[in-house]
């Protein structure tokens, strides 16, 4: 095999795993992860580690790797990463590490996602844990919202000695890692044995605890040193076009929260139910509009479309998303905008009337601008659609926290601390930018942490 | 946190009442709030409305209907509930109404009545008329579940006229307000009833909150399929209402959506009794 080629990620073939929610990648082995990890040139000035948003020893890491040092490799991993068994399977790393990896220019870089996937994999088959001396000190913290920036921002406060108390809306841990992304891209049982790490090291989870709700976040801000807000944004956006009350018609957090927290895809054994009919529209092309299409696949429909109104080549979504998505038989109608839902007299959806679109100039992100082509409407029948529009800050905590300044759109203010305008409030994650990655989430947990430190030990 | 279910009482053939151990919520408690409830781990997030928290426990009124609820019927005290989270929702507020009139004809539409008048009556400033429908004589909850002492004037119908006075609320609070005697009315329950209410009150230019029941997962303002629009604007029922101006509400939408999932509640239902025969 040509060196310039990545060893091949074996996967569930698309016919087969159309039927299971089981993970599409199968992991590397022990050999395929040597084999590759040594196709790494080790680069003197490493270009690779310059794409990752933490900082990874990238480098170091291959380098143990093709020595077959995995306990080390894994260490050296959980010094900048605290799940890189999660952001191995979930970065965009073609616009991360991998895009500035010398290789990417003489071939295929080096999957650097993957082979941390594997390491963490085989930390945690292996019982391979850190061992960690923590000296507790006075000093009590309230995190609030148990996603990627509110887990990752717990762990460093705790290993830095304070009493962690994280309190998460939802019955279970995870945030988007749990009711969003869909088991076949990120197996619960790696989630599961992350967030048992929290509690094993001592940080204190208090599910079902909704701040804002039946806690208010004046007692939380008057019973703890500090807080750190990592609430993220989780609020459904809806186009506002007509027929959006219809039966059939669902957002991306609606479905997702079904199929995903709920487990509607055992139903009736697990008792949440979903409704997903034998034509499904999925409106947008980022990975949640990949995920919505993907499960809905799996939940039996037998024509899925993604509506979007400019090319996949511009699309937000990672790349191997969209390639999973084609192989699975997702239909993408590219250059459409939705301009009406239609119905019948019960109330159901039957069409999405649509606009075709024509790029004219740029927007502000420097793509293409798709405009509305005149008289091209068009309509097409489907008994199911799913908005995956973006998400926007949930108004339930922010009514409570009045005091606290956001911009108009309900993203929380900072500085550049991620202290917010009120004294000993920091933030981070979605609930600052209003979605990005899981990768950017936790570097801000890990610098709130850092900022929490020297502002308590002040 | 175990939340153990410390009472289990019939409230007539069709619904019961239990009392939880849930001392997160009923600190929080305030009238118009509902719960969120997860029986068993692969259960359903379903929202009941709460009538009384009073220590570290609240009351439910629950009606025997689908899967969870029927299931649940056949839990004892001692028994434990999987999650309840709560208090959810934001009730229209505790002020000064004048004349306020609580009407309810179901379940849940009881649990806020009593919840609401017990509240409202301790404001001096409101005379709270409490009214309550059932279908007939054996159907009416046993005293202590009625309104009778937590309103000024309790009135009983029943709509076959066995006991009390004869009717639905809807008659009645249409006498009142043909008398010119309401300045606010609250109800809850069946819903075709509250869009005929809200119809009516407008007629008469009386305010009128009532609680619009929809679909909900997560409770928590997430999800969007508790989503209803007053006004053409959308509103969340989890975290805006369930309590919304009648008068303002899409009933057609509210009343559509909720029958999103009739098949699969019915396939739910079928298979668990197919299941509890298999148990037999
Ligand atoms: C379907 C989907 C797919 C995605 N795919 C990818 C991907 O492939 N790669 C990638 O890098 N990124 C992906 N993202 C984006 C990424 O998941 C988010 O950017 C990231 O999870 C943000 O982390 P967070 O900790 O800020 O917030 P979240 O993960 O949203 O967690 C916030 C938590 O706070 C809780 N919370 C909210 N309000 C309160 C309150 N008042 N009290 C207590 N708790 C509260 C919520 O219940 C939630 O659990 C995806 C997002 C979605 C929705
Ligand atoms: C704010 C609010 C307060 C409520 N208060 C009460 C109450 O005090 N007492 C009571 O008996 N019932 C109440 N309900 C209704 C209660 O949630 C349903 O009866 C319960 O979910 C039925 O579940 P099931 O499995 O037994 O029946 P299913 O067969 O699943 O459903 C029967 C009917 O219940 C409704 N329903 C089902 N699932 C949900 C859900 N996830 N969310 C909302 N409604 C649903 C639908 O109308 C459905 O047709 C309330 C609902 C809301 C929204
Ligand atoms: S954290 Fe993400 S960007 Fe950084 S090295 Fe790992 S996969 Fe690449
Ligand atoms: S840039 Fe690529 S080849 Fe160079 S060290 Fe990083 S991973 Fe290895
Ligand atoms: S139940 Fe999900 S937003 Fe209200």
């Amino acid at each position: 095999m040509s060196v310039k080629k990545r060893v091949p990620m074996r996967e569930q073939a698309p016919e087969k795993r159309i039927h299971n929610f089981d993970s599409v990648p199968l992991g590397y082995s022990r050999e395929e992860a040597v084999q590759e990890a040594k196709r790494c040139i080790q680069c003197k000035n490493p270009t690779c580690e310059s794409g990752c948003p933490v900082k990874m020893k990238i480098k170091s890491i291959i380098n143990e790797i093709a020595n077959e040092n995995f306990e080390k490799a894994f260490f050296i991993a959980k010094e900048d990463n605290a799940v890189p068994a999660i952001t191995g399977r979930v970065c965009p790393q073609e616009d991360q590490c991998e895009g500035v990896c010398i290789l990417e220019k003489k071939g295929q870089p080096i999957n650097i996602g993957k082979l941390f996937a594997f390491v963490a994999d085989w930390a945690r088959e292996n019982n391979i844990e850190e061992h960690l001396e923590i000296k507790d000190n006075n000093k009590k913290v309230a995190v609030v919202g148990a996603g990627p920036a509110g887990i990752t921002c717990s762990v460093d406060l705790r290993k830095a000695g304070y009493h962690v108390t994280l309190f998460e809306a939802l019955h279970m841990a995870g945030g988007v890692l749990q009711y969003g992304i869909p088991a076949f891209r990120l197996p619960r049982d790696v989630v599961d044995y992350e967030l048992s790490f929290l509690e094993k090291i001592g940080v204190e989870i208090k599910l079902n605890s909704i701040v804002g709700q039946n806690m208010s976040f004046e007692e939380l801000r008057n019973q703890y040193d500090a807080v750190f807000l990592a609430t993220g944004a989780g609020a459904p956006r809806f186009l506002h076009i007509e027929g959006e009350k219809l039966k059939g018609v669902y957002s991306a957090n609606e479905f997702l929260i079904r199929v995903n927290l709920m487990k509607a895809y055992k139903f009736p054994e697990w008792d949440t139910p979903i409704v997903c009919g034998n034509k499904v529209g999925i409106i947008g092309c980022g990975n949640v509009a990949m995920d919505a299409a993907r499960c809905a696949k799996r939940l039996g429909a037998k024509e899925v479309y993604i509506l979007y109104r400019r090319t996949r080549k511009c699309a937000p979504a990672r790349r191997e998303e969209i390639k999973h998505a084609e192989e699975e038989g997702i239909i993408f109608k590219e250059m459409v905008c939705p301009s009406r839902i239609i119905g019948n007299d019960d109330g159901w959806i039957t069409g999405i009337e649509l606009v075709q679109t024509k790029f004219e100039g740029f927007d502000k992100s420097g793509r293409p601008k798709p405009v509305n082509v005149d008289n091209s409407q068009f309509v097409m029948e489907l008994d199911t659609l799913v908005n995956a529009l973006g998400t926007t800050p949930n108004r339930l905590f922010l009514r409570n926290a009045p005091e606290l300044e956001t911009h108009s759109w309900g993203g929380i203010k900072v500085d550049e601390n991620l202290m917010s305008n009120l004294e000993g409030v920091f933030a981070g994650g979605d609930a600052l930018t209003g979605g990005s990655t899981v990768i950017e989430a936790m570097g801000h947990g890990r610098q709130a942490a850092a900022a929490i430190d020297k502002y308590l030990t002040k | 946190m175990e939340h153990v279910i410390t009472k289990k009482e019939d409230l007539n053939a069709a619904d019961y009442l239990i009392e939880v151990v849930a001392p997160e919520v009923a600190k929080k408690f305030k009238p118009g709030n509902f719960a969120v409830l997860i029986t068993i781990p692969e259960g359903e997030r379903i929202p009941m409305s709460i009538q009384e928290a009073h220590g570290d426990k609240i009351t439910m009124f629950i009606k025997r209907l689908g899967k969870t609820s029927k299931e649940l019927d056949t839990w004892k005290p001692g028994d434990a509930f999987h999650k309840i989270i709560g208090p959810m929702g934001t009730p229209p507020p505790l002020k000064k109404y004048g004349n306020v009139v609580f009407c309810s004809d179901l379940v849940c539409g009881h649990a806020e009545n009593y919840a609401m008048c017990k509240e409202l009556k301790k404001m001096e400033c409101n005379h709270v008329v409490s009214i309550q429908t059932f279908p007939t004589e054996a159907d009416i909850y046993p005293e202590k579940y009625l309104c009778t002492e937590v309103c000024d004037e309790f009135i009983l119908t029943t709509k076959d006229g066995s006991r009390g006075r004869k009717g639905h609320y809807m008659d009645i609070l249409k006498e009142m307000m043909e008398a010119g005697k309401v300045d606010q009315v609250f109800a809850g329950g069946d819903m075709p009833a509250l869009r005929d209410l809200s119809a009516l009150t407008k007629k008469y230019d009386v305010p009128v909150y009532t609680t619009v029941r929809q679909i909900m997962v997560d409770g928590t303002g997430m999800c969007g399929s508790c989503r209803v629009f007053i006004d053409g604007e959308m509103k969340l029922t989890c975290i805006d209402g369930p309590m919304f101006d009648g008068h303002k509400v899409d009933w057609e939408a509210a009343l559509s959506r909720l029958a999103m999932f009739k098949a699969k509640e019915a396939e739910a239902m079928e298979c668990y009794l197919k299941k509890m025969e298999g148990i037999e």
